[in-house]
């Protein structure tokens, strides 16, 4: 049987074989040790058998094949059984061989013959080549881009264990584009077992062809000879999607920010461009018209996504990717419960995911106890900032382990929380808050708290708010109850108080306060009074009626709203009760006798009386007590005292403004016995105000004065001055007297006066500034108060004094007060004041005279010397006239503008003539008196002042011709002496024309020069003008004299042409020359006249 | 009602029965209602339009959009040549207008649907949306009654969408909201041309 088979089976396995030998050079390579082993075995024969190769593909059975020329083969196999096959080809399958060399025989028979070779055989010669391998299915995810293979490894027909390696190939477009090589590994179990393998393409399948095979390699470490691969095993493809509604691919999809994807458009119309948002991507060009693009690095999309569209020529296919990210573990999970029956659980989703709507995050809140769960529905508009979801407590439940899962379409994310739900309220707000009164201590608060809180208590705080006082807070711990009521009693509180209760709650183990509640006002009830009222007695001023004072109670004592007082006083003799006091009264009066009562004041509330506050009716006697002082600070005072044992109940500080009529009570203030000192202090305090304090000490209800003291709590400058005046006044003193300032005006302890005094009039500008200190006013300071006078000696005497006095205090310096008082006058001063210059002026008169009288000789020809006669005196004459000459000289050369003179002498040639005539005499006289009554004064200086006045402001108008009376004047005064020659004016105008200046000069100097010793010869008297000039030449070193000499230098020229005779029109060229030339030369003349 | 300050019109127009019975009034009034309405619709065509576009990203947000070749098959477009529109009579512009604004009411609805789901967190655009959705039907009630006045008979309603794709993707959503609310505003000013034409031959 086993040989039958044996023989069947190799033709098949041959055949395969040689397939395989034309194809697998791997084979060749493998077959080469087996032929060198053939040579050794066998010698090279022609014919005979050679190349001996053996392959398997399941381990049992060897495929052996050889290489022959014989028509039949016998084949032997020296093994234990050395069975031989016959065979009609050169191939024989033969079952597998045991470990070790086994020889085989292969006999070959052929027409000429048979050959014979011997070959050895074991496993290591054999190649382990696995059978092809075949893909049974291959599919296609097109939403998920995914290839699937499935192919059996048919492992029954192997029966090792043995692994095996698979080798997929996929390839793409209609070229075969290589796009992924994979291995895959897999064990033979010994059964067919089905594989499979998934393949995720990252361009979508829709837009191109896929191809896929495999082949196998079985890796058996048993196996001691050669391990191949197999074949590949036949394509299998998944085609592109000719016809489909949508063009574009993937669609939809959501992706990951920041990862790679393709796109492609199935199109047969040429796509022109592809663009992703805004930015435009270059084409990959696929099988047909098919186009992909690669985006890398995607970004985050906007809340519609980002759309991919492809453009062709007359249409637009597009799709729409959502870019973003997984969900965030959610963060800050917290839960929490307000009741007891439903806990709130609320988070924030930390990182946006970019997604919304359908792809949006979605929350599944797990507890893992119970097993149940909440969804979180996805709100319109949901904020951010923090998301809630409500869970149902569960009964009998306590611990309580959440897992909140975040999930979207990129991915999941979960957190935990484990809770004892017990631990975690948070109280709603208490609601309808109620007090009720219980006592005027004590009230009951009332509020609902809805929860299921009955297996736990609750921890809640009252706050407790009164009027004018701290707020105070008080815990309370509250079993929970079902119904949700709670109750409370508060107490230790004051009666007739009003009280502002808040509450808020939270549980014993606290984790939140709830809110607190609203406010509630309450008024506690009223009590009787605590305690007696404060009171005093005063006698009245007559000491007939006692008048009692009591303070109202402070509201903390009077418990209530006080209604009445009660007095009654008592005595050995019973007790006697005035009427009711209605409250707003604080003051009764009663007549009572001299004895002794003790009167006592009760207060009463609509609740009670108080206990009675007693005094007794009359003082305790006291010694005789000084006076003290006291000043305070700011509205109070501190009074001191030394502790009087004696004085058992307390001390009493009364006070009152001194100014008052008695009996004066301001008012009283109690201390307790033990303290030596307190602080008076009261609004109606003012400064400036004198007070008088009395300190009493109290035993058995009776009072003893024990201080008196007088202060202010501030002290301030007198308003006044001091009222002063003048007792007497000396010669050299005044005795001043003042008075007192009333006390209501001090307003402070009087600590002096301050007097000032000066020499003054009442003049008030003299006065300012006494204080800053000027050396002359004198200050006194007057510290003894007792002094009411004072005398200021050392004053001058009938002097005004300057008094000013005023007063001060430590408070500061009153006003002034001012007075004027001239001093006596001192007789004796004045006598003598006057005797010694009376006394004086004489002595010198009568020396003086004894004097004048001896040197009356040298005095006379000092003072009063020899005058000589200045008559033969010719010199000075020459001297004039050089004066005049030479100013004429020097006149001429400033004007050269002769023919307007001209013109003025033609048109008024008659009219001087007869002027001139006329007037000589009176101004010749007048001269001549003058000189006479003058000896002293110059001739030049007497006549020549109006021509200074009349032609100096105005030589313009004279070239002019304008002023010709003026001109005139001039004439005549200067030229008197010429009118004799004036005969023939009108002879000849013409030379005048051609006259020169220089020419001229001679000529009119000596005109002047005659006409003056003319005039010498009338009058003999005219000496002054040549004692001047005498002068003049005596004392030359003047400035002045310099001058005079300077002019009298072209003597010599001046007198050279005196002689020789002028023609008429020469002279009165001239004439009218000079008048002009002095016009100017007056004002030189007057300076060079030293008066 | 509506969000603007013609809404008492808005409101008027919505109350108006589609169908009234025979109608002795004159056409007039309810030919100036619809008027006004299409009026004050073609005012706010353009913004929506705009509002729309800019919601959906880059290229149907990038200034000048434009996709005329976009058309939807359940939705009668709009353009037609002057020549035929002027040949028709006032009850075949009147039931093509009705047939028009039927679908886009229905169409209008369903891009809000759409929207919600791609821009859940733009309250403006949706609430665009169901405006102009509101007011077609609103001018639907008063053209009707404008037929009812004229004695015209009035077109049933028609589910003009049919089988709604429901498995049409983002962009194909997006590419539809385009096209109605683009329609939507052709309409309305055809309408108010085709409501001019009315108003001219009625005149109150």
């Amino acid at each position: 049987m086993d040989v039958h088979l044996e023989l069947r089976r190799p033709f098949q396995g041959l055949h395969s074989k040689r397939m395989r030998m034309t194809s697998g050079f791997r084979w060749l390579l493998a077959t080469l040790p087996l032929l060198c082993l053939m040579s050794q075995v066998n010698g090279q024969k022609r014919g005979a058998p050679r190349e001996l190769k053996c392959v398997t593909a399941s381990f049992q059975v060897w495929d052996c094949s050889w290489k022959g020329h014989g028509t039949l083969y016998e084949v032997c196999i020296e093994d234990r059984s050395h069975s031989c096959y016959h065979l009609e080809k050169a191939n024989i399958k033969i079952p597998a061989l045991p470990p070790g060399d086994h020889v085989i025989t292969i006999t070959s028979l052929h027409e000429f013959g048979s050959s014979r070779s011997k070959f050895i055989l074991s496993e290591r010669n054999v190649s382990l080549i696995p059978e092809t391998p075949e893909i049974l299915n291959l599919s296609a995810d097109f939403s998920t881009s995914t290839l699937s293979i499935k192919w059996n490894d048919k492992g029954s027909a192997i029966p090792h264990h043995s692994n095996v390696i698979w080798e997929i190939k996929v390839l793409r477009k209609k070229s075969m584009e290589l796009v992924k090589l994979a291995t895959h590994s897999t064990t033979l179990s010994g059964r067919d077992t089905f594989h499979h393998w998934n393949w995720t393409s990252d361009m979508p399948l829709e837009c191109v062809s896929h191809y896929v095979r495999l082949r196998s390699y079985i890796d058996d470490p048993h196996f001691s000879g050669h391990k191949e691969w197999s074949d590949w095993s036949p394509l299998k493809n998944i085609s592109e999607i000719a016809d489909s509604p949508t063009k574009v691919f993937p669609q939809d999809r959501v992706v990951l920010v920041g990862s790679d994807i393709t796109f492609c458009c199935v199109s047969k119309e040429k796509v022109l461009s592809a663009q992703i948002g805004q930015t435009v991507c270059p084409l990959i060009h696929l099988d047909g018209e098919n186009v992909a693009i690669k985006i890398q690095n995607i970004s985050a999309s906007a809340n519609s996504g980002t759309n991919v569209v492809f453009t062709t020529e007359d249409n637009i296919f597009g799709t729409v990717i959502f870019a973003g990210y997984p969900p965030d573990v959610p963060q800050k999970l917290n839960c929490e419960t307000h009741d007891l029956r439903e806990i709130i659980c609320s988070w924030n989703p930390g990182r946006p995911t970019s997604l919304v709507g359908p792809r949006n995050t979605s929350y599944t809140l797990l507890e893992s106890f119970s097993g149940k769960y909440v969804r979180f529905k996805r709100v319109e508009a949901s904020t951010n900032e923090s998301y809630q979801l409500f869970f149902q407590m569960l009964p009998s439940q306590e611990v309580y382990n959440f897992t909140l899962i975040a999930h979207n379409p990129l991915g999941w994310a979960e957190t935990t929380l484990s809770v004892n739900i017990t631990e975690r309220v948070y109280p709603h707000t208490p609601t309808s808050f109620k007090v009720k009164d219980v006592n005027s201590t004590a009230v009951t608060l009332s509020w609902r708290l809805p929860g299921n809180f009955a297996k736990i208590s609750l921890l809640c705080q009252i706050r407790i708010n009164k009027p004018n006082s701290v707020q105070e807070l008080r815990n309370v711990t509250i079993k929970g109850v079902e119904s949700s009521s709670y109750l409370v009693l508060v107490d230790k509180l004051n009666p007739y108080t009003i009280y502002t209760f808040w509450i808020r709650c939270s549980t014993e183990t606290f984790w939140k306060w709830s809110k607190w509640s609203s406010e509630k006002q309450h008024l506690t009830t009223e009590a009787i009074p605590s305690k007696g009222p404060d009171t005093w007695r005063e006698w009245s001023s007559d000491g007939r009626n006692l008048i009692i004072y009591w303070k109202p109670l402070p509201i903390s004592e009077a418990n209530g709203k006080i209604l009445s007082y009660n007095v009654s006083c008592s005595s050995e003799e019973g007790t006697q009760s005035l009427s009711e006091i209605p409250d707003p009264q604080h003051r009764a009066e009663m007549q009572l006798d001299g004895h002794g009562y003790i009167i006592s004041v009760v207060a009463r509330n609509s609740v009670g009386s108080s206990p009675p506050s007693r005094i007794a009716s009359m003082e305790i006697p006291h010694d005789d007590l000084q006076v003290e002082q006291a000043v305070g600070m700011g509205r109070r005072i501190l009074l001191t005292w030394r502790l009087d044992p004696k004085m058992t109940c307390d001390y009493v500080i009364k006070w009152c403004n001194t100014s008052r009529s008695e009996p004066c009570l301001m008012d009283w203030k109690k201390v307790p016995s033990t303290s030596n000192a307190t602080v008076i202090e009261s609004d109606q305090f003012r400064p400036g105000v004198r007070y008088n304090f009395f300190l009493y000490g109290c035993k058995n209800q009776g009072y003893q004065l024990l201080r008196s003291i007088i202060g202010y709590v501030e002290e301030l400058a007198p308003t006044v001055a001091p009222n002063f005046t003048v007792e007497e006044t000396s010669a050299d003193s005044i005795l001043v007297k003042w008075d007192d300032i009333p006390v209501e005006e001090l307003r402070g302890f009087l600590r002096g006066y301050l007097f000032y005094f000066e020499k003054g009039e009442r003049d008030a500008s003299k006065m300012r500034g006494l204080e800053s200190g000027r050396s002359d006013i004198k200050v006194k300071n007057i510290t003894d108060l007792s002094q009411k006078t004072l005398r200021i000696a050392d004053l001058q005497g009938k002097t005004s004094y300057h008094l000013v006095l005023r007063a001060y205090t430590d408070g500061g310096m009153g006003p002034e007060k001012s007075m004027y008082v001239v001093t006596k006058e001192n007789s004796v001063g004045l006598i003598i004041a006057i005797l010694i210059p009376v006394a004086v002026a004489v002595a010198v008169g009568v020396v003086t005279s004894i004097l004048c009288y001896r040197k009356r000789e040298w005095i006379k020809e000092t003072f009063y010397p020899d005058i000589p006669n200045p008559e033969n005196c010719k010199a000075l004459q020459f001297q004039k006239s050089v004066c005049e000459g030479s100013s004429a000289l020097k006149t001429l050369e400033m004007n050269p503008c002769t023919p307007n003179n001209v013109e003025v002498l033609e048109t008024r040639s008659t009219i001087p003539k007869i002027e001139d005539t006329e007037i000589i005499s009176p101004v010749a006289e007048r001269a001549a008196e003058r000189s006479d009554a003058d000896p002293e004064n110059h001739v030049v200086v007497s006549y020549c002042p109006p021509i200074i006045e009349e032609e100096i402001p105005n030589p313009a108008a004279e070239e002019a011709g304008g002023p010709a009376q003026v001109i005139y004047i001039d004439v005549q005064s200067m030229y008197q002496p010429q009118a004799k020659p004036e005969e023939g004016p009108d002879l000849d105008p013409v030379p005048a024309a051609g006259y020169k200046p220089q020419m001229r000069l001679p000529v009119n100097c000596a005109v002047s020069a005659t006409a003056v010793e003319d005039d010498l010869g009338k009058t003999a008297g005219y000496r002054p003008q040549a004692d001047v000039n005498t002068w003049n030449l005596v004392s030359p070193d003047s400035p002045r004299s310099t001058d005079s000499t300077s002019e009298l230098e072209p003597e010599p020229l001046v007198i050279e042409p005196k002689h020789p005779p002028c023609s008429a029109f020469q002279k009165r060229a001239a004439a009218d020359t000079v008048r002009r030339i002095h016009a100017r030369r007056i004002p030189q003349q007057l300076f060079s006249v030293p008066l | 009602c509506c969000i603007s300050p013609p809404a008492p019109l808005c409101l008027l127009a919505l109350l108006l029965p589609p169908l009234r019975p025979a109608a002795p009034l004159s056409p007039a009034e309810p030919i100036s209602q619809a008027y006004s309405l299409a009026l004050y619709m073609q005012k706010n065509t353009s913004t929506l339009l705009q509002t729309y576009l800019q919601h959906q990203g880059s290229p149907f947000s990038d200034p000048g959009f434009s996709a005329p070749e976009l058309q939807l098959s359940s939705l009668p477009p709009a353009t037609v040549s002057f020549k035929v529109w002027h040949a028709l009579d006032d009850g075949e512009r009147l039931s093509r207008a009705q047939e028009a604004f039927l679908a886009l009411t229905q169409h209008l609805q369903l891009v809000g649907d759409d929207q919600s789901d791609l821009n859940p967190d733009s309250p403006i655009l949706l609430a665009q949306l169901s405006a102009a959705r509101l007011r077609a039907q609103g001018l639907l009630g008063n053209m009707a009654a404008i037929m009812a006045a004229l004695g015209l008979p009035i077109p049933k309603e028609e589910d003009t969408l049919g089988l709604v794709p429901f498995g049409a993707s983002a962009f194909e959503r997006k590419c539809r909201g385009y096209v109605v609310t683009r329609e939507y505003g052709h309409w309305t000013d055809r309408v108010v041309r085709d409501l001019a034409l009315l108003k001219a031959k009625y005149p109150a």
